[in-house]
């Protein structure tokens, strides 16, 4: 293969980081596949070969279908729920009004705590007893009897639901706002000549032109919601009794607690696949709307 | 028809006050409906903050007094010289600043010739390497964090920075690849042309003209890969066990298991470890939501 001029320019450029991405994602990947097959021991080392028993037990294990299944409600209820309050938010920012700056920039912060630190500050707002939370919603009468919130499997799932809701509301509002403001508004003017009122040109101008970033932003959404580790792990540490954690929790408890590395290898399997097929849709949209 | 105009102007002036009025009107629904829907947004996305602040400055009886009190009858400052005196605090906010340096600097030596070769150069894999970043980008790092434990034992790397150093850069390595590419192909091709017409070499091109000129980028990418090093929590809790090593967010959370009850130190220690990060975040969370839609925003 004879190389452009550009060309030999350009492939010492990328060394670096080919050379990080192969060390420490591509060679992981493959070697995850590697440990799926095998049987290890508590070291993790390779001892011998699993063929699919690792797959089997797994599909043979109702705990895991429920933790499967959960993971897909967690992620279509948060990204729904984000995805429209974070278009409703970004909408109320989009208003003329004195202070929105200073709106917008309180908005960021949810989105700028690390995540194990707001799961800790959640943590302790939902405490029963001592907690704030439950203070305000029988203070104001919003709920007199509030629940404890982590003590059963319902609430807590809510609970953890309503924290990571909370973390990736500002990013929806913000990349919203952006695509708002992004609209010329002679197209909201030439519509409403045309006689069209506030909800006809939210549907006939603002939606369309919406579209391509709320695509985007939903599908970025559902792979970080899916991934999310902090809140689980922190807020309920997946209980009570398991019934609150979602793949990667378990993923990471059957390996780093249980030391079942081959089991835990399987389930890394299941769930890269899954979030391979929602990259390559992304990337597929990605490079047909904007790219 | 002498008094012909004067009829004319008083319905005239009664309509302009009617517009007047509803323009009125309108800045007043607009700004009263702002302020108040702000008010309710505010109050929901800052009741934690509020939670957090508030109990950084009770006393441990105040903390569990029943029912909770919003604000503390005394505040108390103790708790900020406590975390910092007695507590390992000050450990592990420098680890957390040492792996978010070391992080950033591996990144730019990786980032800014991958993201400059994306930029500016056609290459056969151009487009296989731009979905393989697109790809990263979505990746879990758990999925590879068993692996990746194995690497850092072999390596003899846990308990060290590099452990966390070298993860924290492959897992930012997308965006800010990304993030470069797009600044440098803003800038016009030509001044690098005329760099190099001048006897630059396209190393001297990409360090005194490109890099220049994409700074708002390259002090973003900086900032996004400081905080994101700074804010990582399930690499720090796998690698890092020796308490001297714990990042800020690992430490805080060993901070329940070891000093379960004393949330106001929790709490207090929490504010002054996030305060940093959410000062840079605020100077360029514009410039991160347009990188971040990946050119869905304009």
């Amino acid at each position: 293969m004879r190389l452009s001029a550009q060309e030999r320019l350009a492939y010492p450029l990328l060394v670096p980081a080919a050379a990080l991405i192969g060390a420490l994602i591509l060679y992981p990947i493959g070697a995850t596949i590697v440990t799926a097959f095998a049987t290890t021991d508590k070291l993790g080392r390779i001892v011998g070969v699993a063929g699919w028993r690792n797959f089997q037990a797994l599909a043979a294990d109702p705990a895991f279908w429920q933790i499967f299944r959960r993971t897909f409600v967690w992620t279509a209820i948060a990204v729904a729920v984000k995805t429209t309050a974070g278009l409703a938010f970004a909408l109320l920012l989009n208003l003329p009004f004195h202070g929105r700056r200073a709106v917008r920039l309180l908005t960021v912060i949810p989105w700028a705590l690390p995540y194990p630190i707001s799961a800790m500050i959640w943590q302790w707002t939902y405490n029963s007893q001592f907690g704030l939370l439950n203070r305000f919603l029988q203070a104001t009468g919003l709920w007199p009897h509030p629940p404890a919130w982590l003590a059963s499997p319902g609430s807590a799932f809510a609970a953890n639901l309503i924290v990571d809701i909370w973390i990736g509301l500002p990013f929806f509002a913000l990349v919203f706002l952006a695509g708002l403001q992004a609209i010329s508004p002679e197209y909201h003017e030439a519509a409403a000549i045309d006689g069209a009122g506030a909800a006809a040109r939210f549907a006939a101008v603002t939606l369309p032109f919406l579209r391509p970033v709320i695509v985007m932003a939903s599908l970025l959404s559902v792979i970080w919601t899916f991934n999310d580790f902090s809140v689980p792990y922190i807020v309920t540490k997946g209980g009570p009794i398991n019934t609150t954690d979602i793949l990667v929790t378990h993923l990471y408890k059957t390996a780093f607690q249980f030391l079942d590395f081959g089991p835990a290898s399987a389930i890394a399997i299941i769930t890269f696949l899954t979030l391979l097929a929602f990259s390559l849709l992304y990337a597929r949209l990605y490079f047909r709307e904007v790219g | 028809m002498a008094h012909g105009p004067a009829t004319l102007a008083v319905p005239l002036r009664e309509a302009a006050g009617r517009r007047a009025r509803s323009r009125l009107w309108r800045a007043l629904v607009l700004h009263g409906g702002g302020w108040a829907l702000s008010a309710v947004a505010l109050g929901v996305l800052l009741f934690p903050i509020f939670v957090m602040l508030s109990t950084s400055v009770k006393t441990l009886n105040e903390v569990y007094q029943v029912p909770p009190v919003w604000v503390p009858a005394a505040v108390t400052w103790r708790n900020f010289v406590d975390i910092w005196t007695k507590y390992p605090l000050r450990t592990y906010m420098l680890n957390s600043l040492i792996i978010g340096a070391g992080t950033t600097c591996l990144n730019l030596l990786a980032a800014i010739p991958a993201g400059y070769a994306v930029a500016r150069l056609r290459f056969r894999g151009r487009q296989a390497f731009m979905l393989l970043l697109l790809l990263i980008q979505m990746f879990s790092p758990i999925v590879v964090l068993i692996p990746l434990f194995k690497i850092m034992a072999a390596l003899h790397w846990l308990d060290t920075y590099w452990s966390l150093i070298v993860t924290n850069t492959v897992f930012t390595l997308a965006f800010s690849t990304w993030m470069l590419a797009s600044y440098f192909r803003a800038i016009p091709a030509e001044i690098e042309e005329a760099a190099l017409v001048d006897g630059c070499s396209r190393r001297q091109a990409i360090l005194r003209v490109a890099i220049p000129l994409a700074a708002p980028g390259v002090v973003t990418t900086i900032i996004y890969v400081f905080i994101t090093a700074w804010n990582e929590f399930v690499f720090a809790l796998t690698f890092i066990s020796r308490t001297e090593m714990r990042t800020l967010t690992v430490g805080l959370y060993t901070f329940i298991g070891r000093w379960a009850v004393q949330w106001h130190y929790l709490m207090a220690a929490a504010l002054v470890g996030v305060l940093p990060v959410v000062i840079l975040f605020m100077l360029v969370e514009r410039h991160l939501v347009r990188g971040l839609a990946l050119g869905a925003v304009k």
